[in-house]
């Protein structure tokens, strides 16, 4: 048994998810006057990027090469063929501040969680004192 | 990805919209002016002026390499142009008016401000919304430094 379980992975792996998409609203937000924008958003997780990860391997010779995939990645999607703009600009204001105020809720839930984890870490290296 | 992306991209809003609202304030100033520019030895009223808005993607390598491969899209705003309004000028009957023509006709500044108070209110608006994502932004941060404490 690991020390470190992999709840600290899962935990870091929803904070990096979380900060990328904070980024991607604010982006959002920030281009809501541009025309012809599209607004983005993050998929959860990347299930053919694992699946391409886990079947196709690059052949990396250098350490310098870029590699098929990481499981960090996460596949930003544009949401193609509406518009809410009369000049092509389809970012829906009231959503994106919605998933803003869920998003930050979320991340600290998950701070608030991995701090959890680091305290009763704490708690078994003192020994329970 | 960098800490501070967001606020970088937040703050190329911030500053795109309060460029809006100087535009607005230099339309709603120059509402009356009829000597706006010198043309061939004659005097043009103010034109209105618009900003034109895009999405901002330096074109360094990495950047694109990186946009290319969904990594790190750096996409905040910039304001690329300022253009005149070619929308012709209104004319008012006003003999008594230096720059009246021989009709007694003053061609004014085509600027309407009815148009410019809701292009005003729409960069104010906007503003508002990346003050918003600024400030989230700095409590995600702020919580993220709390982590092991």
């Amino acid at each position: 048994m690991s020390l470190f379980s992999t709840t600290f992975q899962t935990i870091e792996n929803g904070i990096s998810y979380a900060s990328q998409k904070q980024q991607t609203i604010a982006q959002n937000i920030a281009n809501v006057d541009t025309p012809n924008y599209k607004s983005k958003t993050v998929s959860r997780t990347s299930e053919f990027r694992d699946l391409l990860h886990n079947e196709l391997e690059a052949y990396q010779t250098d350490s310098k090469h870029i590699p098929f995939s990481d499981s960090s990645q996460r596949v930003i999607t544009q949401q193609g063929n509406t518009s809410y703009q009369a000049n092509g600009n389809n970012v829906d204001m009231d959503k994106e501040m919605a998933d803003m105020a869920e998003n930050q809720i979320y991340y600290e839930a998950l701070v608030d969680r991995l701090n959890g984890k680091f305290n009763s870490l704490q708690t078994v290296i003192r020994g329970g004192k | 990805m960098t800490i501070f992306q967001n606020m970088n991209i937040t703050s190329s809003a911030l500053t795109a919209n309060r460029l809006r609202m100087d535009v607005v304030s230099s339309n709603m100033a120059n509402a009356e002016t009829t000597r706006g520019t010198y043309v061939n030895g004659e005097w043009q009223p103010y034109k209105r002026k618009m900003v034109v808005i895009q999405s901002d993607r330096s074109p360094s390598f990495s950047s694109l390499l990186h946009s290319e491969i969904n990594k790190n899209q750096n996409n905040g705003v910039k304001v690329t142009d300022i253009v005149e309004d070619n929308t012709p000028f209104n004319l008012v009957y006003n003999p008594t008016h230096p720059d009246a023509n021989d009709q007694g006709y003053v061609q004014m500044p085509n600027v309407d401000p009815l148009k410019e108070m809701t292009d005003l209110i729409s960069a104010t608006r906007s503003y508002e919304a990346n003050v918003t994502v600024f400030n989230t932004n700095k409590s995600i941060l702020t919580k993220a430094l709390e982590i092991g404490k």
